[in-house]
């Protein structure tokens, strides 16, 4: 954003600039009001600043146009042929600057961004926008000065770590009371040992519940040692039974062989082998010629069938040498087994020793009264002896479990309670901080919020008793409401009464100035030296008595501003600055003309009267009839001005129109002698000091040659044909010395009598004497 | 320009610290966040307890 002054505006093509037009603006001033009838084309240098300013042509929104873009363009021209150009001059390096705006794919697109001017447009339509706009719309327009969410989002999230705090810390209270609950019963069922339940729970919660931990295992080891052993009765004697059943299997098979052996020869065995071989052979070679052992052909029919049935007398003698040979087998592995068994026991006696030995036993653990026995044929008694111990371990056991259970549920809770006491009395020291934080937070956002208000509204009832002086009315307030987000009230005091709605008591002009008031205000708050301020046709509503004021308001507030436009048809405006009635030091004052459709804006310049009797009088023959005609209303407005400032006596007459007859004469004597002007001057080095100039015998003067204005510039007089042209020209002079002296062009008539001395203009660069006419 | 979450901020933070409820080291931490929304509570917590503690120790 720029602050720099602004030189010229050119506008090409948007809206009525049918054919590229200019507007300078005039180096120093940062006021342009911009005269012109309906028609003219104010509007389009607004719409110009809107769319350089904001990428908007707010003129055409809200009319059912829907989206506008298509009617930014002058009729027949395409959106690429409208542009904007502001150039400005730096106050820093006197350099000029140019910053343009053209649509490029719908959008306003200014170049170079740095320098889009920072614009704000009020027009008549959005007088009363503000005032009649829906509370949330209201606070819209605002917010960008109220707008603290990012603040409240964090306000908001400290209030939920508060709630979640106390929360978490009146389950910290709750767990404490549980804990100390279960220690005193724990304290209780122990029989209430030491000086008390806490100094109890302490002292047990150190103990190691793992002591008995060793025991337990020890103990867990001696059992299943001892069930190792247990089962050694019953295996031997299954190991037994199993002996004694192979042996007695040896013996049968043996008889069985024996009776079968009785009935073959004593050689049968080895008959029986040659008898196999034969077998053999006769299977292969079932018809032999001869006996292969022989050799003899005798009796070789059938001998291999025969050699078949011996051997078949012989295989029952096999059957019984073979359960034989199994029953012994048998007999030698049931021996083996025994003696494992018998291995086994000895050695799992000698682990249940080791066992029994290997760790210091409490007294309160029975353990056997003799050593394991290492022969296995002794366990079965041994173990009948102590067969009541396991039970009595087990019960050691549960006990030694519950110890530790116990121990380990008292350390939790001593724990659990010294950890949210602890946790308890951290909350106790952290929650006051941050409640007080949080104190802190809203105070500052509501104090924030009601200043910025504060300042708005004061802004407001200041600009508008500017207007509206001694009406009171100027107590406004802008309050946001507490039971809406994001809803703001506009309230003022009405007949003594705070708070009433101004859309409900104000009239229509009041309302229109309370809406220009609060624009003022709003844009006057972010950063004005910064902001083009663009009001257009404001004055059209408000009302003939205020308009005076409000335009001396504007003057004053305009030069908060980078630059002020103001576009009005409001003809006395521009009659007030023509005549000096209103400084117009600060201010440019353009004129628009008729718009037409060729050529587009046109500007025309308004020239002072007094400039233009200067201009008549510079001619190298000045017309007496023109010079006398253009003098005489300039005198008469001087007179106007003197006869009320002194307020002389004049014929009273209906209507009020006062001829230079009747206004000369009241300045009497008394009055011309003293009337005197100081009039500032300013040599080479901008240094200032004050010329007195009477203004006695230019008033006498006129007063002689008064009649030659209505000779010469009113009617066709044939004493005009008698009276010198000097006579003419010299009025018109002395005429223009009078205005010269009396009113400055920039900045107007002496009306101030606040120094209590003389009456003085803007800047004091007119003083009039006397203060008061001479008795 | 600053935003006005920004100017509250600002002020916020300086209240804060002239309460000693955070140090100024901590404030100038939290300011952008605090102005953004972007507090977590964490963030409100620590610095809090940071100050506690000091004040504590002195």
């Amino acid at each position: 954003m720029s602050a720099s002054a602004l030189t010229k505006i050119t506008i090409e093509h948007l809206r009525g600039s049918v054919v590229p037009f200019s507007l300078p603006f005039e180096k120093g001033k940062r006021l342009s009001v911009i005269y012109g009838e309906n028609g003219t084309g104010k509007s389009t240098i607004c719409d110009a600043f809107d769319f350089i300013g904001n990428g908007r042509v707010g003129s055409l929104e809200n009319r059912g146009l829907g989206k506008t873009a298509k009617y930014w363009q002058s009729i027949g021209k395409k959106a690429s042929d409208l542009s904007v150009t502001l150039e400005t001059v730096s106050a820093d390096t006197n350099k000029s600057d140019a910053c343009r705006a053209t649509v490029g794919k719908g959008e306003v697109v200014t170049t170079p961004a740095i320098l889009r001017p920072k614009v704000e447009v009020l027009r008549r339509s959005q007088i009363l926008s503000l005032i009649e706009a829906k509370p949330g719309d209201r606070y819209a327009t605002i917010s960008r000065f109220i707008d603290v969410s990012g603040i409240e989002v964090s306000e908001s999230t400290l209030r939920d770590l508060i709630r979640e705090l106390s929360s978490s810390r009146e389950v910290a209270v709750a767990r404490v009371q549980e804990n100390l609950d279960t220690i005193v019963q724990f304290w209780e069922a122990a029989g209430k040992i030491g000086k008390d339940h806490m100094a109890w729970a302490e002292a047990e919660a150190k103990r190691d519940p793992d002591t008995a931990s060793g025991e337990l295992t020890a103990l867990g080891g001696l059992q299943n040692a001892l069930n190792r052993l247990a089962d050694y009765p019953a295996q031997l004697i299954v190991a037994t039974q199993a002996l004694r059943a192979a042996q007695e299997a040896v013996r049968s098979a043996k008889a069985l062989a024996d009776d079968s052996a009785k009935t073959i020869a004593t050689d049968a065995g080895e008959t029986m082998g040659i008898l196999e071989a034969a077998s053999g052979y006769f299977h292969r070679h079932p018809t032999p010629a001869t006996c292969p052992l022989c050799e003899s052909a005798e009796k070789v029919e059938g001998l291999g069938q025969r050699i078949k049935e011996r051997l078949e007398l012989f295989s029952a003698l096999q059957a019984a040498q073979q359960q034989q040979r199994v029953a012994d087998k048998q007999v030698q592995q049931s021996i083996g087994q025994l003696e494992v068994l018998r291995n086994n026991a000895k050695r799992h006696a000698q682990e249940f020793e080791n066992a029994r030995k290997g760790f210091n036993w409490s007294k309160d653990i029975e353990l056997p009264a003799s050593p394991a026995p290492e022969d296995i044929s002794a366990l079965d008694e041994w173990l009948k002896q102590i067969g009541h111990l396991p039970a009595q371990w087990k019960q050691v056991e549960t006990a030694r479990q519950d110890r530790k259970q116990f121990l380990a549920t008292l350390k939790a809770a001593v724990k659990t309670l010294q950890d949210n006491f602890k946790a308890q009395k951290e909350l106790d020291t952290l929650l006051p901080k941050l409640s007080k934080a949080l104190e802190a937070v809203e105070d500052e956002r509501r104090q924030f919020t009601d200043d910025v208000l504060s300042k708005i509204a004061g802004e407001v009832g200041r600009i508008y008793e500017i207007v509206h002086p001694g009406e009171g009315l100027n107590k406004i307030s802008l309050e946001l409401d507490p039971n809406r987000r994001s809803s703001l009230e506009i309230a003022a005091e009405f007949c003594g009464q705070a708070g009433a709605p101004p859309q409900a008591y104000f009239s229509d002009s009041h309302l229109d100035t309370l809406g220009l008031c609060v624009f003022l205000a709003l844009a006057a708050l972010d950063g004005p030296e910064k902001t083009i301020l663009v009001l257009d046709d404001i004055l059209a509503s408000v009302d003939e008595p205020h308009v005076e004021r409000l335009i001396e308001m504007l003057y004053a507030e305009a030069v908060k501003f980078r630059h002020c436009v103001i576009t009005t048809h409001y003809r006395p405006w521009k009659q007030k600055l023509r005549w000096g009635w209103l400084k117009n030091g600060q201010c440019q004052f353009i004129e628009l003309t008729r718009w037409t459709n060729t050529n587009g804006l046109t500007l025309i310049k308004s020239v002072p009267d007094a400039e233009r009797l200067r201009t008549l009088l510079a001619e190298a023959s000045p017309d007496p009839q023109l010079v006398c005609a253009k003098a005489g209303v300039i005198l008469e407005a001087a007179l106007d001005f003197l006869t009320q400032l002194y307020e002389c006596s004049c014929p009273r007459r209906q209507g009020g129109l006062y001829t230079l007859g009747d206004l000369l004469p009241c300045i009497n004597k008394k009055l011309r002698q003293s009337l005197l002007v100081e009039v500032m001057t300013k040599d080479a080095a901008g240094a200032t000091a004050y010329k007195a100039v009477s203004l006695t015998s230019i008033i006498e003067e006129l007063h002689r040659i008064a009649q030659v204005r209505n000779v010469f510039g009113c009617h066709f007089n044939e004493f005009s044909f008698e009276l010198l042209d000097s006579d003419a020209i010299g009025f018109g002079q002395n005429v223009l010395a009078l205005i010269q002296t009396l009113a400055d062009p920039e900045a107007g008539w002496p009306r101030s009598d606040k120094s209590g001395k003389y009456w003085a203009n803007s800047g004091e660069t007119r003083r009039l004497y006397p203060l008061q006419q001479p008795t | 320009m600053d935003t006005p979450s920004q100017k509250l901020a600002t002020k916020i933070i300086a209240r804060l610290v002239s309460e000693k409820l955070v140090d100024a080291e901590s404030g100038k931490k939290l300011l952008p966040k605090l102005a953004a929304g972007g507090l977590r509570a964490e963030d409100w917590r620590l610095p809090i307890e940071m100050s506690e503690k000091k004040e504590a120790k002195s």
